[in-house]
């Protein structure tokens, strides 16, 4: 499976490798801080949390496809996210409507409690849908593409899709709002680098395949 | 709304042909940039197609509109709490319509002198409004609009909503807590303060020709009291599903002379209760939301006759529902409302303004609206009022009467909408009236027909 990544790929998951090193080290860091928050700040970061739900959903489990389930996600991968919506790095549609502005805000230490909140909270179960659909997700995901030379989703993502590091969880999340992340990353109005890469040459069958197991784990 | 709203009941001809249809004037309602300013988010986040709320614009309206991701400028006391919280940007819009009205066969200028712009005439402006639309202080936002009427020529206070939210979570750990906003609304039209689109005040359709003819009855929480009562109430909202008000509205009419006194007309008398109850229940990309509202209010006629003595009373006791699928390219919403009004007319039947002591008006309003991708989109309305006879609410008279003293009117809306850029709206609207003041044919006792009154209005609408 590892014989056909593309050098360049490997080159970026090294890349991304030593930001999630670096990030765990913040979250930890962040975990500490949190403990000793003051009772202002903790009110500030409830009250932020309270903000976020209104899309994210109580305790991070949304509701709608268009905003993603944050519940249980990495809190490294929250963390760069935010940070990649407060500097406007991150530029895909939803992006700019929602996160921009959202992110604007936000300083270091609240994003890293937030990312903390997060990971914290119990994932959302799957939703199963159809099964054939889902197996042949399921085969994308745990094995690639080697025709094509897409590698196995779970070499980065974990074998049960559950993130690691700055690598996100997958699971559980809605399959609508993962396409549309695909076909941002694909066409580049989303950056990605390791991400660009690795899905190039994913079809939208393929896309519309490994969403669906991703929705029902 | 769309000539929707009619002279006061109570008033007699010929009164009623003096200034009845500069009483028709739209129920108008805006989305405000200065909202996107505050929040830094798009108008898609809180409108499907502006002025319709999403559920992160409900959930924004009901938080007292104070979300906000700009500087503030903040200052504490020696405890700690907040003393101030102000956007250092202020939370100034503008609003500018542009409007073009044709109707079917123009009106008559030997019965209306003077009264109304032109049949075919443009107005420049249609409305022009001034919004203070944000957060005021930490948990307490505001609506506040000023709007010049072209038709009128008047410029003047338009809705307003100011309202204070408090969040509170209580009864368990992270996931399994109940989640709840407890608010305080202040405010000038029933139903203003109302956070879904099936109520009146922001509902179907968002912008109508204010000069062309309109039917000549319509209940009282259907735009008959905007501007002219003052609202104050608590509202809650828990867990996202149940969101419950009650209110007390007094008169508070703006204008004329002060005391409020005869030259006046439908004053509202005493506190009146206004109640809303609404479950709403969101999955995947839909949310479906079932409610009922009303109020009870007595009001003085007025108009001639002393604020004092007997007064009307209307039961107003209305249901609502409200669908949306907001997808990435294509979004529906299915808008409907049912009001059933009792008016006990102690006050109309003894200053002969009314023959019956009591009677009843029931309006239906059914919209199904189609966006394609925020940008071009259409809505189908069908309306309908219908209630009890009145020899003289309903009197024969040119355009504005009923040849068979008949409230009842009824018709379709179409609307054709380009959203070139979400705060831009190119409208293209058509009302045809099935029926109108109580016939199709020859409804006034004069020769005019209800399909006289259809009308073409086009809308140029830019808010920034």
């Amino acid at each position: 499976m590892k014989s056909f990544v593309k050098t360049d790929v490997i080159r970026n998951a090294v890349a991304a490798l030593s930001t999630a090193l670096l990030m765990v080290g913040i979250a930890q860091a962040a975990d500490v801080s949190a403990a000793v928050m003051t009772d202002a700040q903790k009110a500030t970061l409830q009250k932020t949390i309270e903000t976020c739900s209104a899309c994210h959903g109580l305790s991070g489990r949304s509701v709608s496809p268009t905003f993603p389930i944050l519940a249980a996600q990495t809190a490294p991968y929250v963390e760069l996210q935010l940070h990649a919506f407060k500097d406007q790095t991150r530029a895909d549609p939803d992006a700019q409507a929602y996160m921009w502005g959202m992110a604007s805000q936000l300083d270091d230490a609240s994003i890293s409690a937030l990312a903390a909140y997060f990971s914290k909270q119990s994932a959302a179960e799957g939703r199963s849908g159809n099964a054939t659909l889902i197996a042949q997700g399921k085969q994308i995901f745990v094995e690639g593409v080697p025709g094509r030379q897409i590698p196995a989703c779970a070499s980065c993502h974990g074998a049960q899709a559950q993130g690691n590091g700055p690598f996100p969880r997958l699971a559980g999340q809605h399959a609508p709002y993962l396409l549309k992340q695909l076909l941002v990353i694909q066409s580049v109005l989303r950056t990605a680098p390791v991400m660009h890469g690795v899905i190039k040459d994913l079809t939208r069958d393929q896309m519309q395949a490994v969403v669906a197991y991703l929705e029902s784990v | 709304m769309i000539g929707l709203r009619r002279p006061a009941l109570h008033q007699g001809f010929p009164r009623l042909l003096t200034i009845g249809l500069l009483c028709l004037l739209s129920a108008k309602s805006w989305a405000v940039p200065s909202f996107a300013r505050q929040t830094g988010m798009t108008c898609a986040a809180c409108h499907t197609v502006f002025p319709e709320l999403t559920p992160f614009g409900r959930e924004f309206k009901l938080n007292g509109y104070v979300l906000d991701n700009i500087k503030q400028i903040t200052g504490i006391d020696i405890d700690s709490r907040q003393t101030l919280a102000l956007n250092s940007i202020p939370a100034i819009s503008m609003m500018v319509q542009i409007s073009y009205t044709h109707t079917s066969t123009a009106l008559p200028d030997s019965v209306l002198p003077g009264a109304l712009a032109k049949d075919g005439e443009v107005l420049f402006p249609d409305q022009a409004s001034f919004f203070y639309a944000g957060k005021i202080a930490n948990e307490l936002g505001a609506f506040i609009q000023l709007t010049y009427d072209g038709a009128a020529d008047h410029f003047g206070i338009d809705n307003t909503d100011i309202r204070y939210a408090h969040h509170l979570s209580f009864g368990g750990t992270d996931g399994n807590s109940h989640n709840m906003i407890l608010g305080v609304t202040l405010n000038n039209n029933p139903t203003v303060q109302d956070v879904w689109n099936s109520t009146p005040a922001w509902g179907f359709p968002y912008a109508g020709s204010s000069v062309a003819p309109g039917p000549i009855a319509a209940t009282q929480i259907d735009g008959t009291l905007a501007q002219s009562v003052a609202g104050l109430g608590v509202y809650m909202w828990l867990d996202d599903h149940w969101y419950a008000e009650i209110s007390g509205y007094s008169p508070a009419i703006v204008g004329g002379t002060h005391p409020l006194d005869s030259t006046q007309s439908n004053v509202a008398h005493g506190l009146a209760p206004y109640w809303r109850l609404t479950y709403e229940q969101r999955w995947d990309r839909n949310s479906l939301s079932v409610g009922t509202y009303g109020i009870d209010i007595r009001t003085h006629p007025g108009n001639g006759t002393p604020l004092q003595g007997p007064t009307n009373q209307y039961k107003d006791v209305a249901g609502d529902i409200q669908y949306q699928f907001i997808g990435e390219d294509h979004l529906v919403t299915v808008l409907a409302t049912y009001i059933h009004e009792n008016q006990t007319l102690n006050a109309s039947f003894l200053d002969q303004f009314a023959a019956n002591a009591s009677n009843t008006l029931k309006t239906s309003k059914l919209t199904g609206e189609y966006s394609y991708q925020r940008r071009i989109g259409g809505s189908l309305g069908y309306f309908s009022t219908t209630g009890s006879n009145d020899t003289i609410l309903y009197a024969a008279a040119p355009v504005v009467g009923s040849a068979n003293n008949s409230p009842d009117s009824s018709g379709y809306i179409a609307e054709l909408n380009y959203l070139p850029w979400l705060n831009t709206k190119l409208q293209l609207q058509y009302v045809d009236y099935d029926k109108f003041n109580g016939l199709r044919s020859n409804y006034d006792g004069s020769g005019r027909n209800a399909s006289n009154n259809n009308t073409l209005y086009g809308l140029v609408w830019v808010n920034f």
